[in-house]
């Protein structure tokens, strides 16, 4: 039952970091706002999900899981809608946005 | 009547409460500052193409010269420095060596009786709060004094030309955060999670890791939130100007009051009055909850002042 629960902890930590490690190439890499806006939020929300998911299959369901859980609810609400209003912010000021369609309303 | 209101127009009491409202400039006219009188027609248009020339390194050869230069000897001034600091921790004790001058009695101390003299289960609330309240009271006056600094340089006046040029619609508009409904939608879930977030964490600062500069700094992120997704007209209805003045200042003088005492006594260790009560209850370790909660007002209210003097220059 160790066995297991080390795996699937240490396998979804494995996952976490790989998106972390995207999200940083991501955003260092990337040569338009947009597309770093984009690679940033995939680091917040999936690679913190992963993460914090080993976390909590490593430690068992106790009150520290459960104040994990409450920080991963928190960053999927709180970084979309942070990327989301850097985007708009960057639709808004930008006068040469490249090859996008956007919908200026 | 009429007499009776003229007096009180040239008593001292009325200039004195017209200088604090800041109806009066007492030095108008007094300091020899002359706006400059506007010469429109004598402006020349910069040559940009000449700029563009000077600034630009591939035709500018000094500016190239400079640049690799400037970046040779940067790179040799960090080179040097690693050194030195690298060559300085030679001669650092080892971690955990018993003769290193961080272990003297002090932390010895504080661990041992800071439970029984301050009632803080939190040893490091313990700490800023009790044993080195003075040096948390000059932070919590640096933060004002930083606050005050800001308001000098960046307060707009109501009657500034700045604002006079623009129309007042138009002016009011551009200080407007942009009305988004996913962010107000969010952060009606999100701003009372904040706040009550930041609240525990000041009132739990005895008890618990945090204490009143993280949850002020909680507290004062919940409220630019607020302002971002509803605008300033909604936080103007309960945090002002006026409201920065009095929670800031009776915070700080509260909290001066509070440890006055043991300045003018010799900056020992004395009994408040109030019981230290049970360590672990919410109600224990006498003045460090009060300080905790004067130190959170005055984070929050100068992160939020901070914001909006950057944001538009006043509240």
């Amino acid at each position: 039952m160790d066995v297991v629960k080390m795996i699937a902890a240490g396998s979804c930590l494995i996952i976490g970091m790989v998106f972390f490690l995207l999200c940083t190439f991501g955003v260092n890499r990337f040569k338009r706002s947009l597309n770093r806006i984009h690679a940033a939020a995939v680091g917040d929300t999936l690679g913190l999900l992963f993460t914090m998911a080993g976390l909590i299959i490593w430690r068992g369901f106790s009150f520290t899981s459960l104040k994990l859980l409450a920080v991963v609810v928190f960053f999927w609400l709180a970084s979309p809608v942070a990327a989301h209003m850097l985007a708009r912010l960057e639709v808004e000021t930008h006068e040469d946005l490249g090859e996008i369609e956007v919908d200026r309303r | 009547m009429s007499r009776k209101k003229q007096d009180y127009e040239h008593s001292f009491l009325y200039h004195f409460r017209q200088w604090v409202a800041g109806n009066v400039d007492p030095l108008e006219g007094t300091m020899e500052i002359r706006v400059p009188q506007k010469k429109a027609a004598e402006t020349v248009a910069p040559d940009l193409k000449q700029i563009r020339t000077v600034y630009d390194p591939s035709k500018n050869k000094e500016l190239k010269r400079f640049n690799r230069l400037y970046k040779a000897s940067s790179l040799l001034l960090v080179l040097l420095l690693m050194g030195v600091l690298i060559w300085a921790m030679g001669f650092m004790p080892e971690i955990g060596a018993e003769a290193a001058p961080a272990h003297n009695a002090t932390a010895g101390r504080y661990v041992e009786k800071g439970l029984e003299e301050t009632g803080a289960v939190n040893f490091v609330t313990g700490m800023i709060l009790d044993y080195r309240a003075f040096d948390t009271f000059g932070e919590s006056c640096v933060l004002f004094i930083a606050t005050i600094c800001v308001q000098i340089l960046l307060r707009v006046d109501k009657d500034s030309s700045w604002r006079k040029g623009r129309k007042t619609e138009e002016a009011e508009d551009s200080f407007r955060p942009g009305e988004d409904v996913v962010l107000q939608k969010v952060s009606t879930v999100l701003v009372p999670l904040i706040f009550i977030f930041g609240i525990y964490v000041i009132l739990n600062g005895h008890l618990s890791p945090g204490g009143g500069f993280s949850g002020g700094a909680i507290v004062g992120a919940g409220l630019i939130l607020y302002v971002n997704a509803f605008g300033f007209e909604k936080t103007e209805r309960f945090f002002t100007g006026k409201t920065f003045k009095i929670i800031t200042v009776a915070s700080l003088s509260f909290y001066a009051l509070a440890k006055t005492y043991s300045f003018y006594t010799g900056a020992n260790h004395l009994p408040t009055g109030i019981p230290l009560g049970v360590p672990g209850a919410i109600l224990s370790s006498g003045l460090i909850l009060p300080l905790n909660i004067c130190v959170g007002m005055v984070v929050a209210c100068t992160m939020y002042a901070f914001y909006a003097l950057f944001r538009k220059g006043g509240f």
